[in-house]
Order: structure tokens, then C-alpha cells, then sequence
């Protein structure tokens, strides 16, 4: 059984090993796609020819030419200079005391966060979800031939989620409602200059949401009726990657607003539209945040589901019970840990293209006045990891066969904590004068080292290595490894690993001898480093488990009880750390509705102290959990079996006794 | 004997005997590679995990837990040095004791083998041990309470942050600057390559370092001894005259001025942002973060913008870090 549920995982690691890759084709390929140069040619050489004929024209009529043409706040031609564009909108307005509104019970600007951060958790989980079942169908698929049983285990789970997702689309529309109409009535004038500009992108986004929520509902009725025609079934599992683009490109097109509003693109100084609307849309974060958020929205969501099948594992009456609810928290939490791994590196590109747009923004956040929050995001992320790898550790050593792997646990323990000592050591120590005095000055000689990218960057790609070993021993720990390059497997796999980790750490050490800007660039080799341990070692350890003799079946159902508070932890840690997230990079524009063009004039343009703002997102995690709970509910409704009792005196057929 | 108890003593004495025998030995006033004191606790792991295996003790989880908590605890109260801020300590504790914890945890047979004895504990099993820890825990409830109420005359510490938020555009002797791409009009390459031969020369730049005492026939060593002098007449009594912010004013400052030397100060920063930063001085910094504590004065005042970007060019230049720069294609839309 077990061999035929790890050929089950051996897909899902190939699919996801294939899906991240496409993922960071964009961030591989650098500038690439984040600044579409030929698209910037073709429009200034348009631009240039707009304008000469704009001039010739003027000068033909012997008055001033129509249209009127403007510099761009970001975009440049190739020769450096900002690219001009015909004005084709009104200045951004200089918003008073009649452009707000306010309730007496709440500050307006809370009530739009709440509105705000409660329709993006949905959001991102309604979006994760399609994801989990179209990777899981098509396990299903694939492994229909060789086990029908688990085939049917995995589509049965597939289509649960898609249950649930239902509920929560829904639910995902009515809180968008509600965060618009929040927006038009509480900043009606920031919403006005706003809904202008994007115009069409609003009309896109709703003929996208119809056509996401047709898909949806295809893919979610005709499940039935597809399933069991192998023609109709490729057809339904190409529906939910058809879900998935279409909800790509809606969360993409959400995210538009955000990435104009911290970095714009495509206005002028006055914030007057330049009539191109892809430069609006396409501005300097656009991509980087969207990966991020794809990314994200997978851990997010395979934290959530494993939450749900943490709780249902620990109420289970029956055996049967615990056993899939078991199942369901390693699949839940294999895809999220898949997710967790590059993360960090989606992230860190984000902030690259951050301080790369505005050194101001980028040293608000890192060393400013967000530098603490940044320090509590550090915390959280060393908590996901830690559950991670507890989750990874328990889980494994359950496996028949881990005896062999697990004496090496203490020793990755030991390693995260070294590393992640390094990554929370702050630069700048919080301490009292007398301290300050007994260390000799500001910065300690031995730890103060740790303060800087080199170690950070450093600690974390060891940190991530080292999950990522967890994860293919947890992969191969029942497995008797059969195929005949077995040595040369390990020996490779070995070789990588080591050779990964002296790299980075050397990295790490060159950095504090090179200049600032080429220590940036060492982060790439680093980040190559992490990826080739976890894309080849992913790779030849699946590949090793050929013609594998088993140590013995898992035994579903035995899950310890560490590893299922672990999914707790990382689920809750998953749901304050976006709302954390998201309040940096939404708050790091300070005092203004769009940097440096749109002004925040309300009363609530202030920025929140610590604890203010952690309230904030603690109330909005409890919010969002509370609400998970009653979509969950409503999803168990339907799913809810009445026992079929015989009527007595009638004999079961034999093809019903089971 | 017990193993427990076999164990337990030669930890303590273990301990005494590193700790007041070897350490002072360990710790002489210029360390070496091989004598100092991080190699002493690297020898006293060694013992530690030494003679468990040589007298094959197996130590039960519970004591191996308690020895790794109680070394971590060791070397950053005793061993590391200079002594690190309690809110690092706790900081550093706080992780060390989740690793504990990881380590305790691994799977369930260790978690159920480390439980064993608390349980035991609670229920009464071990008498004696109950007696103790339920004496123990009120009275060490009650030191803490009594420490953590009694008055002390510290100054409170303050979250700081330490980087300020330049702004877009800053006005310096009646000429605005726009900082984003601002450039020293005195530097001569990124890197700090020097340009040969002066005027009429070759102008390659040229790797390595610049003889000083050539100063004078090149530019950019005139611009850096230059900016180097002004340094001496006016930042060096607080910045230090090895710029490592230890000049002789320096200990009456709360923050003590900036130390350059340190990676994490101006080699992260662009001259763009020195230069806003000198001029302005502590009453120019960002309303947001306050109280910003800086007791530099607005140097616009005093010195001209010249000779601004001149101590700027002669910070990089004596600390030997390059200033910050980002790649012209990421910091616009264009190629």
C-alpha cells in the first residue's frame, strides 16, 4: 500500500517540482520579464512618433498641438530619459476633509484593513485551493492504472477541497463587495482618482470573475459525470488548470492596485494617466509580488486544509477516521512545505525591486521605522520552519525504516537553531546604557556580525537546505533503495548537499569583503545553491526509488500528537504572518494613498505603534479563523453520510454485503 | 552507582573543574587560535559528550535536555564575550530552548521517554523530587516577582531604529537634491579605482590601492585628504579617529556616535544618504521614529557642500567599504 501511495507522492513531487520551476522563470530570467524592454521600445518609438507628428501638426495648423504630452514617474526610454506619454486623464486631486468618511465606532482607516485583510485570506485560500486539486486529480489520474484504490482516495480528496472552496468563493465575493463598497464610502475621493485610472482593468477583473466562477462551476458539478470516461476525465483536470489561469490572472489584476499605489508606473508627476494602461498595471512590483503571493497562497492554503484535518485527526472516533484524516495532513502539508521552501527567495526579490524603485522605501522598511515589525516577521518565519521540520521529524520517525535517518534529527535541530540564532540577531541591539558600556560600543565584536544581509542570507539558505534534506529522507525513509546506481545516487545526492552548503557558507563569508552592490548579486549563486539541492536532490532520490523494496507500510493513523500541533502552529503562524506582511508593505507608503503623487489627508494617516498594529492583525487572524471554522461547517453539511439502515426482515443483497 | 547519578556528578564536577581550573587559563589578555575561550567551550562539549560515550552512560532524554539547555545557557552567560544585552540573552535563550524542545520532540518514543519522569514527579511518584520542585517553583516565582519589582535606577531601554528614512528631495545651501541617483561629484569610479595620470593622462582606472604619499598629484587623493582633514578639525572627536565611533566625546552619547567600521553602517548605505544625513544633522531626521537621539549638528551649517561630499568620499576611502549602488536597469523602467 505504501509503495503505491509514495508513486502517488513520487507524481505530486514531480508536478510541484515542475510547477515552482515555471514559478521562478520570471525571477530566473531577472529583468527579463519584469521590464518587457521590447514592449518599453515599441511604446517610446510609438510615443516618439505620436509626438513628431503631434509637433508637425501643430506647427501645420500654426497653433499649439492637441495633445498634451508628460513624463513618466518610472518608465524611461532606452536612452535613460523618461518616457513621455500623451496626458490622458485628470491630476491627481488634492484630497481635503470632504473626501473622507468616517463611523463614530472605528477609525475608517481600520475598518478598510480589516475589510481589506479579510477578503485577501479568503482570497488567497480560494485561489490555493484549485491548485491543491489539480495537482491532486492528477495524481489521481496517474496513478488509476497501478492502484484504482488510492486513485480514487486522491480524486475523493480533490473533490472534498473543491467542496469547501465553494462555500468560500462565495464567501470570497461578499467580502470583495463589502471591501468596495467600504472603499467607495469611506475614501470616496482617493476612489474616484483610482477607479479612473483603472477603468478597464475593473471591467477585465469582473468578466474574469464571471468567467472563474463558470469554470468553477463546471469543474465542481461535472465532477460525477466526468470521472469515470478516461477521455472526459483529462478534459476535467484540464478545467482546473483553465481555473487556475483564469484565477492567476484575476489575483494578478487585484494586485495592480497594490503595486500602483507603493510603486506607480505610467502617470506623471501630477499622477495625470499616460494612456498606456499596461504601464499602470505592469509597474515595478507587479511581478515580484504576484509570485510571492502564488506562492504564498499554496502554504497559506496547505496550512489551512492542514489545520482541518489536524482538528477532524484529533476528534476522529473511529480508526478509518484517524487514518485518512492522517493522510490528508501529510498531503496538506507536503504541498505546503513545497510551498515554504523558495518562499523566502520570492520575497527576497520583492524587496530587491523595493530598494531598487525607492532607497527611502527600501530603508523605511529594513532599517526604519518597519524594522521591528521585520524582526517579529523574522520570529515567524523561524516558528515555520521549526514546525516544518518538527512536523517532518514525527512524521517520520513513525515510518518503518527511519531508524536509519532519524539519529541524524538532532543534529538538523542543532543546525536550524545555530542558523536561525544568526538570522534573529539584530543590528541594531536593544540595550541599556550600562550594557552598552560593557560591550565596548553599539555593535558587539563576535554577534554584530550576524547583523547583515552576508549572515542573514547565509542562515536562511542553510536553514531551507537543511529542510529540504529533512524532506527527502522523510521521502526515501521506508524505502530499501533497489536500483543498481544506488551508491552513485547517494554519493550524488550526498556530494550536492555538501557542496551546496560550503558554497553558501563561503558566500556568506566573501560577502563582508566585497562592496554592498556585488554582494547582492552573491545572493543569486546562494539562492542556486538551495534550489539545485532541492530541484536535483528532489530528482535523483525520486528516481532511486525504482523497483524499492518497502520497510513496512505507514501506518495511517498514529500521527504523533507534536506533529499534529505542529500544523496548528504553522497554520496560525501562516495566517499572522501574511496579515503582518501585508501591513508592512501597504503601510511603508506612510503618508500617501500613491508614493509621492496622491497624498493621504485623512485623520488617519498616521502609522500604528507595534503593539497597536499587532492587535490589529491578531484580531484580524482570530477573525478569518472564526470564519474558516463556519465555511468548514457548512462544507461537512452536505458531506454529512446518514447511516442507511436495513429495514429489518430484508435480506442484503450480496454485492452490499461488505 | 545509578548511571543517572554517575552522570550527574561528573557533569558538576566536570563543570567546577572547567570552569575555575581551565577558563582563567583560557582567557589570557591577547587569545590565540588555539587559547581562547571559545576553544575552551568546545573542550568542555568535548568532555561532556566524551565521557558519556567512554563510560557508556546512555543519560536518559530528560538529563541529556537539561545538559544541552544548561551548556546553552553557559556559553552565552559565561563564555561569550563582551558580555551581550539581556534583551539578546533572552533572545538567544528563547531559540536555544525551542531547540531543546525540537530535540526533545523528534518523535514520540523521546517525548514520552522525556515526559516520564515530570509525570512521575507530579503524581508522586518520586517523593522526594515533588518535595523539592514544589518548594522550589513558589520561591523562585517569588524571587522573580521580588526582581522584577524592585526599583532600579536604569535608564529604560527604547526600541530604536537606526536607519532613518531619507527623503525623496533635500535642500542644501539654497540648492534642492533630488538623493535618488545623486552622486559624489568627487568620486572617480564605483569601486574606487583611481584614475592615472592626472590631467592628460590615461584615463583607466586603476585597481589597488593608491600610494598616499602621491596624494597630491591625483584628484581624487587631493579630494580624499582633503575631505580627511575636515574629518580631523570636526567628526573625529565623536566618530573617532579610526572612524570606529569611539572618539573622546563619544561615551557621553546615548546612542554612541555611528561606527563606520562596522558593515552594517555606511556599507549599506548610498553617499546619497550620507550626504542628506551630514547635512541635516540630529534636528534634520523624520518626525516618524522619534526620539531620534542624535547629537550631530546640521553640518550645512558650518561646512560647504563640497566639503560635505569631500568627508564622505574620505569615510569610504579610510574604511575601505564602497558605497551602495543598485543597478541602473532595476531602479527605473527602462533597459
Amino acid at each position: 500500500m505504501f509503495n503505491s501511495e509514495a508513486r502517488g507522492i513520487k507524481w505530486l513531487s514531480g508536478a510541484l517540482v515542475l510547477a515552482v520551476a515555471l514559478l521562478f522563470v520570471p525571477g530566473l530570467s531577472g529583468q527579463a520579464i519584469a521590464k518587457e524592454v521590447f514592449a518599453e521600445q515599441a511604446f517610446a518609438e510609438q510615443a516618439f512618433a505620436k509626438e513628431v507628428l503631434a509637433e508637425e501638426e501643430g506647427a501645420e495648423e500654426g497653433g499649439e498641438p492637441k495633445v498634451e504630452w508628460s513624463q513618466d514617474v518610472f518608465y524611461k526610454d532606452w536612452e535613460g530619459n523618461p518616457l513621455k506619454g500623451p496626458v490622458s486623464g485628470p491630476p491627481a486631486p488634492e484630497l481635503g476633509e470632504t473626501d473622507y468618511n468616517n463611523y463614530e465606532f472605528a477609525p475608517s482607516r481600520m475598518l478598510l484593513w480589516m475589510a481589506n485583510q479579510q477578503h485577501l485570506y479568503f482570497g488567497s485560500f480560494v485561489l490555493a485551493v484549485p491548485i491543491f486539486c489539480m495537482l491532486i486529480e492528477f495524481v489521481g489520474i496517474r496513478t488509476k492504472e497501478s492502484d484504482p484504490i488510492l486513485s480514487e482516495k486522491y480524486d475523493r480528496l480533490a473533490q472534498d477541497l473543491m467542496k469547501v472552496s465553494l462555500t468560500a468563493y462565495s464567501w470570497t465575493a461578499i467580502l470583495g463587495g463589502i471591501l468596495l463598497f467600504t472603499f467607495i464610502t469611506l475614501f470616496p475621493g482617493f476612489f474616484k482618482y483610482m477607479a479612473g485610472i483603472f477603468r478597464p482593468v475593473m471591467h477585465v477583473y469582473a468578466l474574469m470573475f464571471l468567467a472563474e466562477s463558470g469554470v468553477l462551476y463546471v469543474y465542481y458539478y461535472g465532477w460525477e459525470k466526468m470521472k469515470n470516461d478516461p477521455f472526459l476525465k483529462w478534459v476535467h483536470c484540464s478545467l482546473s488548470v483553465l481555473l487556475n489561469l483564469i484565477g492567476t490572472v484575476l489575483m494578478y489584476l487585484a494586485n495592480s492596485w497594490a503595486t500602483f499605489m507603493q510603486a506607480p508606473g505610467g502617470i506623471d508627476e501630477q499622477g495625470r494617466f499616460l494612456g498606456n494602461i499596461w504601464h499602470v498595471i505592469h509597474s515595478t512590483l507587479w511581478n515580484p509580488v504576484g509570485v510571492h503571493r502564488i506562492l504564498g497562497n499554496i502554504v497559506f492554503g496547505g496550512g489551512i486544509v492542514g489545520a482541518y484535518a489536524a482538528y477532524h485527526y484529533l476528534t476522529a472516533k473511529t480508526a478509518e477516521e484517524k487514518a485518512h484524516y492522517d493522510w490528508v495532513c501529510y498531503i496538506a502539508m507536503f504541498i505546503a512545505i513545497f510551498g515554504l521552501i523558495p518562499l523566502p527567495f520570492a520575497g527576497y526579490w520583492l524587496m530587491k525591486e523595493v530598494y531598487a524603485f525607492r532607497q527611502q522605501m527600501g530603508i523605511t522598511l529594513m532599517g526604519g521605522i518597519m524594522a521591528w515589525l521585520f524582526i517579529i516577521q523574522a520570529v515567524m518565519i523561524g516558528l515555520l520552519f521549526f514546525g516544518a521540520n518538527s512536523y517532518l521529524h514525527n512524521s517520520m520517525s513513525r515510518v518503518k525504516g527511519s531508524h536509519r535517518y532519524m539519529k541524524y534529527a538532532k543534529y538538523m535541530v542543532l543546525l536550524l537553531i545555530v542558523c536561525f540564532t544568526m538570522w534573529m540577531t539584530p543590528h541594531t541591539i536593544v540595550m541599556t546604557p550600562a550594557e552598552l558600556k560593557d560591550m565596548g560600543g553599539a555593535q558587539h565584536p563576535i554577534v554584530g556580525n550576524f547583523g547583515v544581509m552576508s549572515a542573514k542570507n547565509t542562515a536562511v539558505n542553510l536553514m531551507i537546505t537543511c529542510t529540504i534534506l529533512c524532506f527527502l529522507l522523510y521521502q526515501r525513509s521506508n524505502k530499501k533503495i533497489k536500483v543498481s546506481w544506488a551508491t552513485q545516487g547517494n554519493s550524488w545526492i550526498t556530494a550536492i548537499f555538501i557542496l551546496a552548503a560550503i558554497n553558501i557558507v563561503f558566500l556568506g563569508v566573501y560577502g563582508y569583503l566585497l562592496p554592498a552592490n556585488q554582494r547582492v548579486g552573491l545572493s543569486v549563486p546562494q539562492v542556486t545553491s538551495t534550489l539545485t539541492t532541492l530541484f536535483a536532490g528532489t530528482a535523483i532520490n525520486i528516481s532511486m526509488f525504482k523497483d524499492a523494496d518497502s520497510y513496512g507500510e505507514i501506518e495511517w493513523g498514529t500521527q504523533s500528537r507534536v506533529a499534529t500541533y505542529a500544523i496548528f502552529l504553522l497554520a496560525i503562524s501562516f495566517t499572522w504572518l501574511m496579515g503582518l506582511m501585508g501591513y508592512i508593505r501597504s503601510a511603508v507608503r506612510l503618508f500617501w494613498h500613491v508614493t509621492e503623487v496622491v497624498r493621504d489627508n485623512s485623520p488617519d494617516a498616521y502609522t500604528l505603534t507595534i503593539g497597536e498594529a499587532g492587535k490589529m492583525l491578531t484580531f484580524n487572524a482570530l477573525f478569518v479563523w472564526v470564519q474558516f471554522v463556519i465555511v468548514f461547517w457548512v462544507g461537512s453539511l452536505t458531506a454529512k453520510k446518514i447511516p442507511s439502515k436495513v429495514p429489518e426482515g430484508v435480506p442484503v443483497p450480496a454485492q452490499q454485503q461488505q | 552507582m545509578n548511571n543517572v547519578v554517575k552522570g550527574l556528578i561528573l557533569y558538576v564536577a566536570g563543570w567546577a573543574a572547567f570552569h575555575y581550573g581551565l577558563f582563567p587559563l583560557m582567557k589570557p589578555t591577547e587569545p590565540t587560535w588555539l587559547v581562547n575561550r571559545y576553544v575552551y567551550f568546545l573542550m568542555f562539549v568535548f568532555y561532556c559528550i566524551g565521557f558519556n560515550l567512554i563510560l557508556k552512560l546512555k543519560p536518559p532524554i530528560a538529563l541529556n535536555a537539561l545538559v544541552v539547555w544548561l551548556i546553552g545557557l553557559y556559553f552565552y552567560k559565561a563564555v561569550l564575550f563582551p558580555p551581550i544585552p539581556w534583551t539578546l540573552l533572552i533572545t538567544y535563550m528563547m531559540l536555544w530552548t525551542i531547540g531543546t524542545f525540537l530535540y526533545i520532540s523528534q518523535d514520540p518514543k523521546t517525548f514520552a521517554e522525556f515526559r516520564a519522569p515530570i509525570v512521575k514527579t507530579v503524581v508522586g511518584e518520586y517523593k522526594t523530587a515533588r518535595i523539592v520542585v514544589f518548594i522550589a517553583l513558589p520561591v523562585l516565582v517569588g524571587f522573580g516577582t521580588y526582581k522584577s519589582l524592585e526599583p532600579s535606577f536604569q535608564e529604560p531601554v527604547e526600541l530604536r531604529t537606526v536607519h532613518p528614512a531619507p527623503p525623496a528631495t533635500t535642500k542644501v545651501h539654497g540648492k534642492s537634491y533630488t538623493l535618488e541617483g545623486l552622486q559624489n561629484p568627487f568620486r572617480v569610479d564605483e569601486q574606487d579605482n583611481y584614475v592615472d595620470g592626472g590631467p592628460g593622462g590615461s584615463a583607466l582606472p586603476i585597481e589597488g590601492k593608491f600610494p598616499f604619499l602621491d596624494a597630491d598629484k591625483h584628484e581624487y587623493m587631493k579630494s580624499i585628504t582633503e575631505g580627511g582633514t575636515i574629518f580631523f578639525q570636526n567628526c573625529h572627536y565623536c566618530h573617532g579617529d579610526q572612524l570606529n565611533g569611539l572618539g573622546m566625546f563619544s561615551h557621553v552619547f546615548n546612542p554612541t556616535p555611528a561606527n563606520f567600521i562596522d558593515p552594517g553602517t555606511i556599507a549599506m548605505l548610498r553617499e546619497s544618504f550620507l550626504f542628506w544625513r551630514v547635512s541635516k544633522g540630529g534636528p534634520g531626521l523624520p518626525n516618524e521614529s522619534t526620539p531620534w537621539s542624535s547629537a550631530m549638528p546640521p553640518w550645512e551649517e558650518h561646512l560647504k557642500t563640497e566639503e560635505i561630499w569631500k568627508v564622505i568620499l574620505f569615510e569610504y576611502w579610510y574604511t575601505g567599504w564602497h558605497p551602495r549602488t543598485f543597478d541602473e536597469e532595476s531602479s527605473s523602467g527602462g533597459e
